[in-house]
């Protein structure tokens, strides 16, 4: 063989090794651990193992990933395990913005996300602004008026005072001056029971756990919360369009990994999700389930947490909850 | 008739042997689930779930509902013979179940539940046949007042169930009450009572305090009573490990009960089926002529919440079914699984996946029968369990408790707990405090405050609330008669004693 | 009544335990809101069972103090003591799976309570424990896949 041929050769290998690190060097010898903060048949729970399913199914892994129950006062419970791993490259887990609101607002919750490893967002949940179908309100502009008109009559179900629901109605009392009420409810069923039932008048919901009722004309949604609209309600405005700019504060679900995981560790993860989005199957999954498939990096993504974490602790001191760190 | 034309339809989907065999799987390994602590059908079916991505949707739902109320039959089983619930809703069972066995009638309670699961499993699965969209539009007429004045009324239950110190069994409560609030305030995020331990963040799991407080109490007590405890009689003869004509014939009202009840807390969502049984128990105990004999052994208190979280699961299935509202917790999954298939439950499904539907209502009353032959004969054979000398089964019953304590969430912080309600069930036989009104509290505690700042919220601080509307206002007011009846009945006890001494 | 009658007087002492509880309860209760402009806050319940807790205990000790029914025999101290040994053993086993897991620990409390508190033979007492032992093995984790405490052993 020539030698030219075997030095070309060498350096496209020590050339591809460079750009791609994950290629040469971590790959995963034991089952992978993927930590979910609910216990089995939670929304991460389902998530976590539809990931699993294509990442078997497109044979993307030479390991099995397993889905780690870890329940227990919302994320603390994971989060503190995966602290506990330190080092080690075969914990990851599915956080969720429950990660980020549990450790502001709980004096014992001290597992930060941002002293883990983020690798990579994978979606953004929207939502649906909606309303019984035989409300009077037809638009977002109605409701708010209404509130105006009476602050504190009308009500909205949600769940805790950290949910997403209640970081969108705080944005939008501060910037339009309209107050009404948020009732907590613990499960998604009962708050949209409350809905129909007429005991509250407006909820935000995610378009999954709602999308059957409007669907069957029982609710109709007013507007929808995320930058851009959603394929299933191509006719219903989003907030900014409807005339109310808050700022985006994304519902999301991503992959972290364990404290000081090594950046090949970090790196592989990385690509082998970035993999799965490619799939047509997980284009299903987020069509079907009604999804935003915003896909953040890893180098974006720490930046973007640590600034999503001051906004929300802004939001809930606002909120008047107790906010702790 | 539009019900009857598509029952027909539902029962040539559900006879299908492909979906028979599923039934079939379904309601065996939901009783092996719901007999062994420590499983829960929740768990069980998301395991299952990728197995079920491949199968027809009607076969895989069939199965999974097979489970769901398959588990509500086994989970009798520990409960009765040791005292230790098998799942959430059969810690009522615990109460007379055990007591019978302890009296040598552990057949005749295993079978008295069987029986009862049975027939208001099947009225539950009738009531979801003819009268599912009527209910489901009662449930959604239920607002937080009125789920406060359920659980008032379930708390006042506890009268009932104090035996002879009221005031030990209200300080029980209480004890209920502040342990169920350990945890986070769901309104405000405020953690309470958790001394500092992320790990109580989450509250304390209910079947911990159940299992401390009624199993490993019981098992200490035993050693305490020494050689007096040493073998609990098991008669000998098949015609006395089944229950005899007099036992069933107590049953009759537990029957109705047990399915009336259980069918109406179920299709609340956010009422457990724990409530339900609590309920049932409570009624029949307040209907019965002889409730001072409650807590003793009579197959009433079987009957009545053993039928009652039966009936439950059909209760809870009108809402998922008719609305896509899930129940919580199994239910919740089940929605999944059927999102998973590309089914959407909502109001359209009836109408449009009527093979789901039917086939699903259909394969319950199957699933029903075959349950009951499943575990009728299994009687005898569980109840030679108690054959074992007490220098073994007390070893066994302390490690089935850890088992169930560890199973759901495995971590050990929940043994400790174990260890710790362990100890304050045995301290409440010793200084004789009611156990039974602990676990009525930490079951309807949260509920109940949950309901009442609800409400409050709601109505904007008006307190009038809970009497202008007119289902809450009855509740309350059955409450405060119940409540008051010791009162009453002590009342009317002078009244004829001075009567007597006068005449 | 002398005060060591009173000490002894089972109401009294849980009556006295339950009201400190009260008292701690409705302690802790002072750092939360009681009511806020949305309704009760996470104060009102803790207040309100705390109080009742308080008053209910002192009822309690009341009610003893009064009726001086000490049809009650002397406290059966041996069989009491068995009884908390045996809760002390299961407290120790607990404490001993994290390391040693559930196989060993249970074997060791099986066999304690055989062979001690019911004073069998200590053969009979090592076969049931070996013999519940790998039972509750082979039954939940391998058969079931309920996971069971796991210690340094890797079992």
């Amino acid at each position: 063989m020539n030698r030219r041929h075997v030095l070309a050769g060498a350096a496209s290998v020590v050339t591809a090794a460079a750009l791609n690190p994950a290629w040469a060097q971590f790959k995963p010898t034991r089952p992978v651990e993927f930590v979910v903060h609910g216990g089995p048949g939670s929304g991460n729970d389902v998530f976590a193992r539809a990931l699993i399913a294509i990442i078997d199914q497109e044979k993307l892994s030479p390991v099995r990933l397993q889905v780690a129950n870890k329940p227990g006062g919302g994320s603390t419970t994971a989060s503190a395990y995966v602290m506990s791993k330190r080092g080690d490259p075969n914990v990851i887990a599915c956080f969720t913005n429950a990660w980020i609101t549990d450790t502001l607002v709980q004096e014992a919750a001290n597992n930060r996300i941002v002293d883990m490893s983020p690798i990579v967002r994978l979606v953004v949940e929207p939502a649906l602004v909606v309303v019984r179908a035989d409300s009077q309100i037809k638009s977002m502009a109605d409701f708010i008026n209404a509130a105006k008109e009476k602050p504190g009559a009308l009500k909205m179900s949600g769940g805790s005072i950290t949910s997403r629901e209640n970081v969108v109605r705080q944005l939008l009392m501060q910037s339009t001056g309209a107050r009404w009420a948020f009732i907590s409810f613990p499960g998604g069923g009962e708050r949209i029971a409350a809905l129909l039932g007429g005991h509250v008048d407006m909820m935000i919901v995610d378009p999954s756990e709602a999308g059957e009722q409007v669907r069957a004309g029982k609710l109709r949604p007013v507007a929808q919360v995320n930058d851009r609209r959603l394929p299933g309600f191509p006719d219903i405005p989003t907030l900014k369009e409807a005339g109310f700019d808050i700022p985006n504060v994304p519902q999301m679900r991503g992959i972290v990994g364990a404290p000081g995981m090594p950046a090949d560790a970090v790196a592989y993860y990385e690509d082998l999700f970035q993999k799965v989005t490619k799939t047509t199957a997980w284009q299903k999954f987020i069509t079907d389930n009604q999804l935003d498939g915003e896909f953040v990096k890893t180098a974006e993504l720490k930046p973007f947490l640590n600034k999503f974490e001051g906004q929300l602790r802004d939001i809930l001191k606002e909120a008047g909850a107790k906010v702790v760190r | 008739m539009e019900i009857a034309s598509g029952l027909l339809h539902g029962f040539a989907v559900a006879l299908q042997p492909a979906n028979v065999f599923w039934c079939f799987v379904g309601c065996f390994l939901g009783t092996v689930v719901g007999i062994m602590p420590g499983l829960g059908p929740a768990a069980t079916i998301a395991m299952l779930l990728p197995l079920t991505f491949k199968m027809d949707p009607s076969g895989g739902i069939i199965m999974l509902a097979g489970i769901y109320y398959g588990a509500k039959y086994g989970g009798s089983t520990t409960s009765i013979l040791l005292n230790i619930p098998g799942e959430s809703s059969s810690v009522v069972t615990c109460l007379d179940g055990y007591q019978m066995a302890r009296k040598g009638r552990a057949g005749a309670a295993l079978g008295i539940a069987a029986i009862a699961s049975f027939v208001a499993g099947t009225v539950g699965v009738i009531g979801l046949t003819l009268i599912a969209p009527p209910i489901a539009a009662f449930a959604l007429s239920f607002s937080s007042p009125e789920y406060f004045a359920l659980m008032c009324l379930g708390l006042a239950l506890v009268v009932l169930l104090s035996g002879p110190s009221l005031v030990k069994g209200l300080l029980a409560l209480l004890l209920g009450l502040w342990l169920t609030s350990i945890g986070t305030d769901l309104f405000t995020a405020q953690s309470r009572f958790i001394f500092g331990q992320a790990t109580l963040l989450g509250g304390i799991d209910f079947m911990v305090v159940a299992i401390g407080v009624f199993a490993i109490a019981e098992v200490l007590a035993g050693i305490q009573a020494g050689e007096k405890a040493k073998l609990l009689p098991v008669p000998s003869g098949i015609r006395n490990l089944l229950p005899n004509w007099e036992e069933l014939k107590a049953c009759r009202f537990a029957f109705l009960n047990g399915s009336v009840t259980g069918f109406l807390i179920g299709v609340l969502p956010g009422a457990g089926a724990a409530i339900s049984s609590f309920m049932a128990y409570g009624v029949e105990k307040a209907m019965s002529k002889h409730p001072e004999k409650f807590g003793t052994g009579v197959p009433e208190g079987v009957a009545a919440p053993e039928g009652a979280n039966n009936a439950d699961t059909g209760g809870a299935l009108v809402p998922l079914l008719t609305l896509g509202i899930p129940g919580g917790g199994t239910t919740a999954i089940m929605l999944s699984a059927l999102v998973l298939w590309g089914i959407k439950p909502g109001p359209l499904l009836m109408t449009e996946a009527p093979d789901v539907f039917w086939g699903l209502v259909a394969s319950m009353y199957i699933g029903n029968v075959v349950l009951l032959i499943l575990n009728l004969p299994l009687v005898p054979l569980f109840a030679q369990l108690l054959r074992l000398p007490v220098y073994i089964l007390f070893p066994i019953i302390l490690g089935i408790s850890i088992v169930g304590a560890y199973g759901a969430s495995g971590r050990l912080f929940d043994l400790g707990l174990l260890v710790g309600f362990g100890l304050l069930g045995y301290l409440m036989v010793k200084f004789e405090y009611p156990t039974a009104p602990l676990i009525l509290g930490f079951v309807l505690g949260d509920a109940m405050e949950r309901a009442l700042r609800q409400s409050l919220m709601m109505s904007q601080g008006d307190l009038t609330t809970f009497v202008q509307r007119p289902i809450s206002a009855i509740m309350l007011g059955l409450a405060v008669l119940i409540l008051l009846s010791p009162l009453l009945r002590r009342f009317n006890q002078a009244r004829v004693r001075a009567i007597a001494e006068n005449g | 009544m002398l005060l060591k009658d009173i000490v002894y007087k089972g109401d009294v002492v849980s009556g006295a335990v339950l009201a400190a509880l009260g008292v701690y309860i409705l302690a802790q209760s002072r750092a939360w809101d009681y009511y806020t402009a949305d309704g009760p806050g996470p104060g009102f319940f803790p207040a309100w069972y705390g109080a009742s807790m308080v008053a209910l205990s002192l009822l309690l000790i009341w009610s003893a103090l009064r009726n001086d029914n000490s049809e009650r025999g002397p406290v059966d101290w041996p069989s009491t003591g068995r009884a908390l040994a045996t809760w002390f053993a299961f407290a120790v086993s607990v404490a001993l799976m994290e390391p040693l897991g559930f196989l060993v620990s249970f074997a060791l409390l099986t066999f304690f309570i055989v062979a001690v508190i019911f004073r069998r033979p200590v053969i009979t007492a090592g076969i049931t424990a070996a013999v519940a032992a790998l039972a509750f093995h082979v039954v939940f984790p391998v058969v079931l896949n309920v996971p069971l405490p796991t210690g340094l052993l890797g079992f």
